[in-house]
């Protein structure tokens, strides 16, 4: 009787907004981690020489790059929002249903506006 | 750490088809979770047509009429049939619910029933539970009054007793806690959203007097942070219960009292 199979769980089971904001707060997270280090490293070897820059420079200037960079950009546009989502559900409000789809979709497309006005704000500054 | 694939000696193959046998041209194609506890097989999916146009209107009903009509050795519990005793608790269609209140018209294409996720399965729908009820158990979920002369009842305000609405209301049927993924990968310590909710319902009941030391028992990183709201839970009661909020709330008792 100890061979009782175990139920089917994340293999079946259905996804919605808040379940998807949740998972993906958790991946950006790790990403972020990961970017951080990354900027830190970047930011050392500038230390090192003018001719890093350059190396850097063209790298960003990449399709790679650029994918690695905006990628970034969305991955802590995401986060934020997503984490004051979560600052405010720590504070006891927005639990009703309709209320966590409403902000969980916020969190989805305000990541990508947030993405595009720092993209452009970016380009405004070059 | 989390395991996300199936153990080997769950793994879900393809079963039996049952083909329709009254000509009806409503039909369903209905999948089913199968495990019998008596072979060594693993669990499979056996396949039901189900004639639609003498179903009743819940997921219940076709359990019922595959039971009684098409294959007798399919096992599953229920009760009530009216959403009060919580025993026919499954996932169909990817979400949890109670059977005897789920519309089949709300899930589309062919119907998914699968037993509560993250279980150990004793046969077919009927998973083992007996690791909530234990939880259940832990958290002591009765009135705690040291008073040993009082004889009366304990009176409690209408502003009181309002508090416990969207608490007391929980049947236990589990929809909850096995929609859970926090749930499913700490069962063993995360108390899980159905236990809290009880919890929960203790800790603000103004009878009650151990409400210090029930919220230091639940105060621990493993028993409530668990949460991280995914809000599984609150989409998954069958009761329209926040099981979700009330963990948010014993937390910010946690986080503004002095336990």
């Amino acid at each position: 009787m100890e061979n009782k199979p175990l139920s089917p769980h994340i293999q079946i089971y259905k996804w919605h907004i808040s379940s998807l904001v949740s998972i993906s707060h958790r991946i950006t997270g790790i990403i972020n981690i990961l970017a951080i280090t990354l900027m830190c490293i970047w930011f050392a070897l500038i230390l090192f020489g003018e001719s890093n820059y350059e190396i850097i420079k063209i790298f960003l200037q990449t399709f790679v790059g650029k994918f690695i960079l905006i990628g970034i950009t969305w991955s802590f546009s995401f986060q934020m929002l997503s984490e004051i989502r979560h600052l405010i559900m720590d504070l006891g409000y927005g639990f009703d249903l309709k209320v966590t789809k409403i902000t969980g979709l916020l969190v989805i497309f305000g990541s990508l506006i947030l993405t595009i006005l720092i993209y452009l704000i970016g380009r405004g500054l070059n | 750490m989390a395991q996300i694939s199936l153990p080997k000696n769950s793994e879900v193959k393809k079963g039996k088809y049952f083909e329709d046998k009254t000509g009806s041209k409503n039909l369903r194609k209905v999948n089913i979770y199968r495990w019998d506890p008596s072979t060594e097989e693993n669990p499979r999916i056996d396949t039901y047509e189900v004639d639609m146009d003498n179903c009743p209107s819940k997921v219940l009903d076709i359990l019922n009429k595959i039971k009684n009509e098409i294959d007798p050795t399919l096992a599953y519990r229920r009760s009530c049939a009216h959403g009060v005793c919580g025993s026919c608790a499954m996932n169909m269609g990817g979400k949890n619910g109670l059977a005897c209140t789920t519309p089949h018209a709300e899930i589309d294409g062919d119907i998914d029933i699968y037993p509560l996720p993250h279980l150990k399965v004793k046969r077919d729908l009927i998973g083992d539970l007996d690791g909530l009820y234990k939880q259940y158990q832990s958290i002591e979920p009765w009135l705690k009054n040291n008073s040993t002369k009082q004889t009366t009842e304990i009176y409690q305000s209408k502003e009181d007793r309002a508090k416990l609405d969207g608490a007391y209301e929980c049947i236990m049927c589990a929809c909850c806690s096995t929609s859970c993924p926090s749930y499913w990968w700490n069962g063993d310590k995360y108390l899980g959203p159905a236990v809290l909710l009880q919890a929960y319902r203790w800790i603000i009941d103004s009878r009650d007097e151990e409400r210090k030391a029930r919220l230091k028992k639940v105060a621990d990183e493993l028993k409530l942070y668990r949460c991280h709201t995914i809000l599984n839970c609150t989409n998954a009661c069958p009761k329209g219960l926040n099981p979700a909020k009330a963990i948010a709330e014993i937390k910010k008792m946690l986080a503004t009292a002095n336990v």
